[in-house]
């Protein structure tokens, strides 16, 4: 029996040897690689393409543009919807929609190429937010006939609605919204494509979640028929609904390997994944919840803003899905909605895990939990008095098979201590819950209730099970070896499980709407039932008895005395290659989706889940941590509850991620953060462990009792996490993530500012032309410097480096930094291979200073300081530290990017390394980046975070190094050696700019020093980030040394990453100096350095954050003190 | 193009290296090691972790003359052998291309006498980023193995 049971993944020695083989991995000999060039532009005509210069590039195989494809769409959801080329025809409608390809012999030749293509294109006006594209007169980017830019349009009643709200007692309002999310699955897209001229037959390795919708989008696009299409199997590294339809990598590199013979790999980068391909669709969700006196929901009515992107893809249907669930929620009086999908220039939504249930559940109940508090009911007794239950059927037509959700209510209410926990409400600290219901695989498609699978018997008893899906990480491949074996009677072990091979022929669309085992373990069941009757017979013939009397155990057919290995009843004259091989197919009656009315019941059965979670939320800064989470599902049986608990853990971290951190953010319809390093989804130290429970019960129409739980476990996690903030702190914010800015914003919200802050500009004529030229940016300046300044901008030259050199003194070092034209100092080399390749920094070549042994040592000298050597690595100064218990040094390296960066990063390249600002990083020709003629885009961009809020100039980025801050607060000096001989300069004056030092070019950092005096003072580092490993939001760094009556004799304030440079907050300072370290002393010294602040239009909130640490880090040092007694502590005026 | 020689998995090789050329490129093109997976090329994920001269690194962003041996996914796969069946016990890969940089990462943690807390070891494992298993079996897997060293080390 191995259903029901875990039994490790099939090929779990490949996946962790490194041998499973994903598309970039394949060897195919003579394969091209293929690099696309993109719009550069939100919106534009293409006047002209000219790829003369390209083609004759070196190592060009062939360049395809829209001219070189059939003029066709992809298919999509139909013809109607339509309305995207493969290769941008005649306008382009988002940054980075692709315009042409390359396939040349590397990777390096083909983006060579790139660079020839010369472009012409008129610009045409952009939209790129919702709100502009609706307005009157706006550009249309698509010629609509549901009204400009509005690609779909649902308005519907379900229920009675007007009837319900006779009834409501109590109603709330609010707008919520959820924000574009991106999947990052680990493995970049991509496909070898490799065309067969002779035989018609284009062949196919690809990163998909669905084979069958990549062959028929394939196969329309060439025209070519859909058996001349064929896929073959391929690890594929994370798909969550991204991969579940055509990519827009499979027909390029399709249409090279046709031009050129040969075959032809497309592997998009990063970037490209982070910018181009499609996301999670932005919902803006106006929304009115009633409940009557008893609690029992009434009326609920939504105004949904749907942004599309540029094409339609998936939109369409998920506004769809995100409206049933709307209507299905509950056992509600009467639903409304009208949905709009809006077309924007931004690169378009696509499938994403939930499925528009995310969404509109995060809208759904933060409600419900408004509710409860206008009733005075527990969220949970409302929750579970209003829940879908068996037998029911929804506004949207669900008909509920089996629902089990008051149980997993009970479930959470127990295992997170619900009803001591909610005691504890408004002190910082709280509990919120939040449910969600699923389908297990929607009936989207007329065939999309049907499935094939094949079965082999082997002569050497091995079973192997033909499956025309693909397992993108969800497990299936597990749960189908489980399925055959426990059908047949073998050892798990002894079943081998292929998929993607369309030439398997079975027929499967795929792994999306939690469909996969859904439908697949029903085929290979229902298959493998019919292979074990035919063996049953064969043996029985052999045996002499009845075919009932035949048991499929061990590997062997039986009865009484007799028995044989499987692998003897195969090779019969009717067998196929010596093996029994049986193919069938399994149907579910399941109605098919209705778009006209909304109503059908579209999936077989429901899987219904209740997530509770506590969270502690930092007043001082506005970050919310998760201190526990517990997950409660009913999904019906496991078949493998190491799976099913790996799916609930995943998705629930996924959507912790949608709830705390992750947004994609524009500026001019541009991705400005396409980065790991700049999108913040959780990291392992970021999150609590995740406390799964199965609420198992037999599904009476699931394969072995199983429902699907693939998207479920995301669904409730923002409302769950936003509900607990809301019991912990009394704010309710409506708008995801919940980032620190949101939260310390909306617990400062109705507290008079000059409480706590006090900008005076008037007061500083110092900051008049910075003020006036801020107020000049929204009115016309940005426009003229972005549209017309940029075009000044210098260019970075591509060269390749053209030496490594590898001196052994710092006399050499200096020397050859003197002689060579352009040469750079190296270290770990984290940063300056990267800001090379981002065309920030043109080394000719590097001179490694790590061989050289003297600034590799750190050593305690005889008066008692520290000498840190320049080519110190970050994680031995952390491991040094640790040892020599300079705590504070542990403190700020811990915080600093990962353990492998640490590894190679030095000290001094840590200093010295290039501004983080993600404009400047990301490409865009800003200020610092392009010349004086180019706007700083962080002055009208997104600002919230990463930049200075106290003397910024034109540019306004920060120094990113944490260790600066501390070394300001440590009084250490940085020695450089060069041209002049030695030199000393203290970590303060070290900076002219941000990430800019005072530094020669041709100086190396030797060492760095911290005196004995600083190193014996009491000092604490205190950071604020997005998550584990990220650079500062702001930190602190303080250093005190106390009289013996414990006054505050000596002091240092540092104020990290809230300035071009790290900054002393003097009148901080000042306010602490003789002072003795009590809870009003703090409380008024940390925002002394206030007046200074002149910060942007949105990240006011760092100069309370940046206090909010300061505040932290004098009260962990006024923990420290030997005469304070924690009890002693009075309360915090903030907590 | 200047000649170069590498230990790889306790082989000599030898190679020509352009200035500049990264570990992970050499390793996945020259010597068809494909185990280090490419996910991002910035050092941001972990998913090419190697061990290169006694250190996790990056090998995307590690210059290839600055390494003199390099231990990979492949070569430690005897060393990995209960990090291995941990992963697989806990269900903690799912699509697997973290998976090589992860292990390599779970095996220089254990190098380096990591204890026995969750919350230590999710601080080590932070540079590799997962996306399928919220990481829990992760955790789980590597505890696993840290608590039979120190299992072993008591008898």
């Amino acid at each position: 029996m191995t259903v029901g049971h875990f039994v490790r993944h099939p090929e779990w020695s490949q996946y962790t040897t490194g041998c499973s083989t994903y598309v970039a991995d394949l060897r195919v000999p003579g394969a091209l690689t293929a690099r696309v060039l993109r719009s550069p532009l939100p919106h534009a005509r293409i006047q002209s393409i000219d790829v003369s210069r390209a083609v004759q590039a070196p190592g060009v195989a062939a360049i395809v543009t829209a001219d070189d494809l059939p003029e066709r769409r992809y298919f999509h959801e139909g013809p109607r919807l339509a309305d995207r080329y493969p290769l941008a025809r005649d306008v382009v409608r988002f940054v980075g929609e692709e315009v042409a390809a390359v396939a040349a012999e590397s990777r390096d030749q083909a983006d060579a190429a790139l660079r020839l293509i010369r472009v012409a294109y008129r610009r045409l006006p952009a939209v790129t937010e919702v709100d502009s594209a609706v307005r009157p007169g706006a550009v249309a980017i698509h010629d609509r006939p549901t009204g400009t830019n509005v690609a779909l349009r649902i308005e519907r009643t379900y229920g009675d609605p007007e009837d319900a709200d006779q009834r409501t007692h109590v109603e709330v309002r609010g707008r919520f919204r959820f924000g574009r999310q991106a999947h990052v699955c680990m493995e970049p897209n991509g496909t070898v494509a490799s065309w067969n001229e002779s035989s018609g037959i284009l062949e196919l390795w690809t990163s998909t979640q669905s084979p069958y919708f990549v062959r028929k989008e394939v196969a329309h696009v060439f025209g070519l028929d859909m058996d001349r299409v064929v896929t073959h199997e391929v690890a594929v590294g994370g798909g969550f609904g991204s991969k579940s339809k055509i990519a827009d990598h499979e027909v390029i590199a399709a249409a090279l390997s046709m031009r050129t013979g040969k075959p032809v790999r497309l592997v998009l980068d990063r970037e490209e994944e982070f910018a181009t391909t499609k996301c999670r669709h932005d919902f803006i969700v106006d929304l009115n919840s009633g409940a009557d006196g008893d609690g029992r929901l009434t009326g609920r009515h939504a105004l949904i803003h749907v942004d599309n992107g540029a094409y339609n893809h998936s939109g369409a249907s998920v506004t769809g899905a995100g409206v049933a669930k709307l209507a299905s929620m509950y056992r509600t009086g009467g639903v409304s909605v009208d949905a709009r999908l809006i077309d924007t220039n931004k690169h378009p939504g696509g499938q994403f895990r939930g499925y528009g249930g995310p969404q509109v559940l995060f809208a759904i109940e933060s409600q419900v939990d408004e509710l409860a508090d206008r009733l005075e009911m527990d969220p949970i007794d409302l929750r579970a008095l209003n829940a879908n239950r068996a037998g029911d059927v929804t506004l949207a037509g669900w008909r509920i098979r089996s629902s089990h959700l008051v149980e997993c209510l009970q479930a959470v209410r127990e295992a997170i201590d619900w009803d001591e926990k909610r005691k504890l409400g408004g002190s910082g600290r709280g509990v919120g819950v939040a449910v969600a219901m699923h389908v297990t695989g929607a009936r989207t498609y007329e065939d999309a209730n049907r499935a094939e699978a094949g079965i082999d018997v082997c002569p050497d008893g091995r079973v192997r099970v033909r499956f025309g899906g693909a397992d993108p990480g969800t497990g299936q491949k597990t749960v189908l070896a489980q399925v055959a074996a426990e059908e047949l009677g073998v050892d798990v072990g002894d079943v081998d499980v292929v998929t993607m091979e369309s030439s398997s022929g079975v027929f499967d669309l795929g792994a999306w709407s939690s469909r996969g085992t859904f439908m697949a373990a029903h085929a290979v069941a229902k298959t493998a039932r019919a292979a074990a009757a035919t063996l049953r017979e064969r043996a029985a013939s052999k045996f002499g008895v009845g075919a009932d009397d035949v048991v499929l155990s061990g590997g062997h057919a039986s009865a009484a005395d007799d028995s044989l290995p499987l692998g003897d009843l195969v090779g019969l004259p009717e067998d196929t290659d010596g093996e029994l091989q049986v193919e069938d197919a399994f149907t579910v009656e399941t109605e098919l989706v209705n778009h006209e009315t909304g109503v059908a019941d579209l999936s077989p059965t429901y899987s219904f889940a209740a997530h509770a979670a506590e969270v502690e939320v930092d007043r001082n800064t506005g970050e919310i941590r998760v201190v526990d989470y517990v997950a409660a599902h009913d999904s019906g049986m496991a078949i493998n509850p190491v799976g099913v608990n790996g799916q609930i853990v995943g998705g629930v971290v996924m959507g912790l991620g949608a709830a705390l951190g992750e947004e994609l953010i524009y500026e001019g319809g541009r991705l400005v953060n396409p980065a790991y390093v700049n999108y913040a989804m959780p990291r392992a130290a970021d999150v609590p462990p995740i406390r799964p429970i199965l609420i198992q019960h037999r599904d009476p129409v699931g394969p072995y009792g199983a429902k699907g739980i693939g998207e479920i476990s995301l669904e409730p996690v923002p409302a769950a996490i936003a509900n607990a903030v809301a019991h912990a702190v009394g704010v309710r914010i409506r708008e995801l993530p919940l980032t620190p800015d949101k939260v310390l914003s909306a617990l400062r919200r109705g507290v008079e500012p000059s409480a706590w802050r006090r900008f005076r500009l008037w007061r500083r004529p110092g900051r008049w032309w910075i003020a006036l030229m801020r107020w000049a940016y929204p009115r016309g300046l940005h426009h003229v410097l972005h549209r017309w300044g940029t075009k000044y901008a210098h260019a970075p030259k591509d060269e390749n480096l053209s030496f490594v050199v590898v001196p052994r003194t710092v006399q050499e070092a200096s020397r050859l930094l003197s002689e060579r034209v352009r040469a750079r100092p190296i270290g770990g080399g984290t940063d300056l291979l990267m800001v090379r390749e981002q065309g920030l920094v043109q080394p000719t070549g590097v001179v490694d200073v790590t061989a050289i042994r003297e600034l590799s040592r750190i050593e305690e000298t005889s008066t008692g300081s520290a000498r840190i050597g320049g080519a110190v690595t970050l994680a031995d100064l952390l491991r040094w530290s640790e040892a020599s218990g300079d705590e504070v040094l542990v403190q700020t390296l811990r915080t600093i990017a990962s353990p492998q960066i640490r590894e190679m990063a030095t000290v001094a390249g840590n200093l010295v390394q290039e501004k983080r600002c993600w404009f400047y990083r990301n490409g865009f020709n800003c200020y610092k980046r392009g010349g004086s003629s180019c706007p700083c885009y962080a002055v009208m961009g997104d600002n919230r975070f990463y930049h200075a809020v106290i003397g910024a100039h034109r540019c306004q980025a920060v120094t990113p190094s944490d260790l600066a801050t501390a070394l300001v607060a440590l009084d250490a000096v940085v020695h450089a050696y060069g041209a002049n001989g030695r030199r000393g300069v203290a970590v303060a004056e070290l900076y002219s700019g941000p990430g800019e030092t005072r530094l020669e070019a041709t100086e190396l950092v030797t060492d760095v020093e911290i005196p004995r005096s600083s190193r014996t003072r009491l000092s604490r580092f205190e950071k604020l980030r997005l998550w584990h490993g990220d650079f500062a939001v702001a930190s602190a760094a303080v250093s005190l040394a106390l009289s013996p009556a414990g006054q505050i004799e000596d002091v240092r304030v540092v104020l990290g990453a809230v300035a071009p440079v790290p900054i002393r907050a003097r009148r901080v300072e000042d306010a602490l100096r003789d002072q003795a370290l009590t809870p009003d002393v703090i409380e008024r010294a940390s925002t002394a350095w206030t007046v200074e602040a002149h910060p942007l239009q949105a990240n006011a909130w760092k100069v309370d954050a940046a206090s909010g640490l300061v505040r932290r880090a004098l009260r962990s040092l006024q923990g420290e003190l030997p005469d304070v007694s924690p009890s002693s502590a009075p309360a915090q005026p903030w907590s | 193009m200047p000649k170069y020689s590498l230990l790889v998995n306790g082989e000599q090789v030898e190679l020509t290296v352009s200035p500049g050329e990264r570990l992970l490129r050499v390793l996945r093109d020259t010597l068809g090691l494909t185990g280090a997976k490419e996910a991002c090329g910035r050092g941001e994920c972990g998913s090419c972790t190697v061990i290169a001269d006694g250190r996790p690194v990056m090998s995307c962003i590690t210059l290839v003359t600055r390494v003199t041996s390099v231990e990979t996914i492949e070569g430690l796969a005897d060393e990995s052998q209960a990090v291995r069946e941990a992963f697989a016990d806990e269900g903690a890969f799912q699509c697997g291309f973290c998976t090589p940089g992860q292990i390599v990462r779970a095996v220089s943690v254990l190098r380096a006498g990591v204890e026995a807390d969750d919350s230590v070891i999710r601080r080590e494992m932070s540079g590799n980023i997962c996306r399928c298993t919220g990481y829990d079996s992760i955790v789980r897997a590597v505890r696993r193995v840290v608590d039979e060293r120190d299992e072993a080390a008591r008898r």
